[in-house]
């Protein structure tokens, strides 16, 4: 009896040690994990809601030479944009991505003209708003190396951007005095490809893709309020991306991005058509990850660049896995 | 005999209890991660023996208000002339005893400021001119470098702390205003001529005089909560002497000459009230007030001293401290302006990297 009693002890004690040193994971742990211990797609039927907000206020731009040049004349404008994105594990390796934003941008001036004949002035303020929904975006992403079993990934994302914005300027009282655009007016289709590894507690990552834009019309002159024929060039970029876990649950990110836009055209030789630009920038940011919450915020540096605004933009970000 | 065994029992009893009473405190580990992981709600103000701190700032400020002499709001965005700000900071601390510690800070800033533009239009029977004039005034550079020493009470922090701080800005910086590098632009087409005048001033950092400042603070502490105040006092050592850059236009071309001028900085007076809770051992969160006002000093125009104007500013500013790891903190706090007179009144994000050590503690 009593080797009975003994064995069964020792038993149920090395069931205990056993049963202690191993780790499970459960689905809810699994959408707890960090930017850089997650997979690159969601898995089969998690769904994540985020809220994005950016904010830039424009101060100073690189001119065509390169050169970072101040806004000369009296005027201050700004941009914020209030995204929302819905992502979604169709597979383990395939997931779906539907963007929207809605913005906000401002552009006042002010200049006052003197008549030197008469001796009067005449103070014009110019004060112009764009508030509604913007253009939306469907993305498509699939692990084409996938990442199960092993710490490297390479994803392929095809991303299709629908004009769902205002395009024209709208309430147009003067050639000055109207309410801004919001969207682009234009279709665009770009290919992506990415790769990731991760070196606990550290990923890396690199990516280039390329945006093809479509022709559209839109009302550039408020003047004559006439519809245009238009193309916007296509752009190329391309990026590496260093994140770093400095505590179980905080992510110290780092980004450098590249991209070049190609000439736009606008099918009337009195306008002038949208420069080719570039901008090389770098993005620190520091993303939290509290159980399936994530909190993120970070800031684009534009370091150099040619026709591209100078100013930093400051992005805060919320997600949650359901 | 009976005797002797009873005081052995009682001694090994005593032993025993006092022991295990012993054994029930709290022993006060001073290894450096329980200080580094010292909640704030448990700091003293200075930093304890041996300790470095190492922080980088930087505050993005949109200036799209000021407050003018009456104390209303302006809305500079309506003229076109609201602007950025950027601000960054480096400093560095060093507890030289568990009450005294001495640092070095420094600064460097980069902003423009635009005036409203004015266009003037000549027309005639024959012909017609506009001459626009734009200006931007620039300030950009290395600020003075600030070195300071401060003693706070030589006892245990428990619930209550009080310090001064004493230092002097060093005019370390490039003070003087550079060159302007203003441009004209000129077009012709048949009798209409359109100019534009781009007048561009380049100004420096730094106050070009040493400044004193004195400074006290006191904390409390109850439970989760503390209260923090501080009040500081910058006065300048002696007059300062900087130069003003002039302009002439000759046929489109600038000849630019410098004046000097004296100046005597304001007095400036600075107080902070901060309400802190400890939510948790890593995380804080505050809401700070901060009043701010200058007084005296004149600058000199053309041979006379005018005074300088009484500025006055109050914000509000929640915040949070986060502690990443041991070594490594972030701050952010975020300011609104409450009210003010003859100041700019920005809105602003001030994000702070603090990094902790103790290179010479086990």
């Amino acid at each position: 009896m009593k080797k009975t009693v003994i064995i069964c002890l020792l038993s149920t004690l090395v069931a205990e040690n056993y049963g202690q040193s191993e780790k499970l994971l459960v689905p809810s742990d699994l959408k707890q994990q960090t930017v850089v211990t997650e997979p690159v797609t969601l898995r089969k039927g998690y769904f994540r809601a985020g809220l994005l907000l950016d904010y830039r206020v424009a101060d100073r731009f690189f001119n065509d030479s390169g050169e970072k040049e101040y806004y000369e004349s009296s005027s201050f404008g700004s941009k914020a944009a209030y995204g929302i994105t819905f992502q979604y594990g169709i597979t383990d390796r395939f997931q779906i991505e539907v963007i929207s934003e809605y913005l906000n941008k401002l552009q006042e001036k002010q200049n006052t003209e003197v008549d030197s004949y008469s001796n009067s002035s005449t103070v014009t303020v110019t004060k112009q708003k764009g508030l509604g929904l913007g253009d939306s975006h469907i993305a498509l992403k699939y692990q084409l190396v996938p990442e199960v079993e092993r710490t490297f990934s390479l994803l392929g994302r095809l991303k299709v951007t629908m004009p769902t914005g205002e395009k024209n300027p709208k309430n147009i009282k003067s050639e000055n005095q109207f309410d801004l655009p919001v969207g682009d007016g234009t279709f665009a289709v770009s290919l992506n490809l990415s790769a990731r590894k991760i070196v606990y507690p550290y990923s890396f990552s690199g990516y280039a893709g390329y945006t093809y834009n479509f022709r559209g019309t839109k009302v550039f002159d408020t003047g004559t309020q006439d519809e245009k024929q238009f193309r916007f060039g296509n752009l190329f970029e391309t990026g590496l991306n260093a994140n770093l876990h400095l505590n179980e649950w905080i992510v110290f990110g780092n980004e450098i991005n590249f991209y070049s836009e190609g000439e736009g055209e606008i099918d009337d030789i009195n306008l002038e058509p949208p420069p080719a630009s570039l901008a090389f920038s770098y993005e620190p940011s520091l993303i939290f990850q509290v159980h399936r919450f994530r909190l993120g915020e970070s800031v684009r540096i534009p370091l150099l660049g040619k026709n591209v605004p100078a100013d930093p933009l400051f992005v805060l970000m919320a997600q949650y896995v359901f | 005999m009976k005797r002797t065994y009873l005081l052995i029992i009682l001694s090994l009893a005593s032993a025993v209890m006092s022991y295990t009473i012993s054994g029930q405190k709290v022993v006060q580990v001073r290894d450096k991660y329980v200080l580094l992981t010292t909640p704030y709600n448990h700091r003293p103000l200075t930093l304890y023996r041996g300790q470095i701190q190492v922080s980088a700032g930087y505050k993005f400020a949109v200036r799209a208000q000021s407050f003018n002499s009456e104390g209303e709001l302006i809305h500079l965005k309506d003229y076109g002339t609201g602007s950025v700000y950027h601000y960054y900071f480096g400093e560095l601390r060093y507890g030289v005893t568990d009450f005294m510690e001495i640092g070095a800070v420094t600064n460097f800033l980069r902003r423009g400021i635009r005036d409203a533009s004015v266009t003037i239009v000549n027309v005639t029977t024959t012909a017609s001119e506009r001459i626009t004039v734009n200006k931007l005034t620039e300030s950009k550079g290395l600020g003075d470098f600030f070195l300071y020493g401060a003693l706070r009470m030589p006892l245990e922090y428990r619930w209550f702390d009080f310090s001064i701080k004493g230092g002097i800005f060093i005019p370390s910086a490039r003070y003087e205003p550079q060159k302007p590098a203003n441009t004209v632009r000129a077009l012709s087409l048949a009798s209409e001529t359109t100019t534009t005048i781009n007048l561009h001033y380049k100004n420096k950092n730094g106050y070009g005089v040493p400044v004193l400042l004195a400074a006290a603070a006191a904390k409390f502490t109850y439970d989760d909560f503390s209260v923090e105040a501080e009040w500081s006092m910058r006065d300048p050592v002696k007059e300062g002497q900087s130069i003003r850059w002039e302009e002439t236009l000759t046929e489109k071309v600038f000849n630019y000459y410098d004046r000097s001028y004296t100046y005597l900085l304001s007095r400036t007076f600075t107080f902070d009230a901060a309400l802190h809770y400890q939510a948790t051992g890593w995380f804080n969160l505050s809401l700070n007030g901060s009043w701010f006002k200058t007084k005296g000093g004149w600058t000199e125009y053309w041979g006379n001293r005018y005074e300088n104007p009484e500025k006055r500013l109050i914000n509000l500013e929640p915040g949070f401290e986060l502690q990443i790891s041991p070594g490594l903190t972030v701050y952010q706090v975020a300011g609104f302006p409450v009210s003010g007179k003859d100041s700019d009144a920005p809105f602003y994000l001030y994000t702070t990297v603090c990094f902790n050590m103790f290179p010479l503690r086990k």
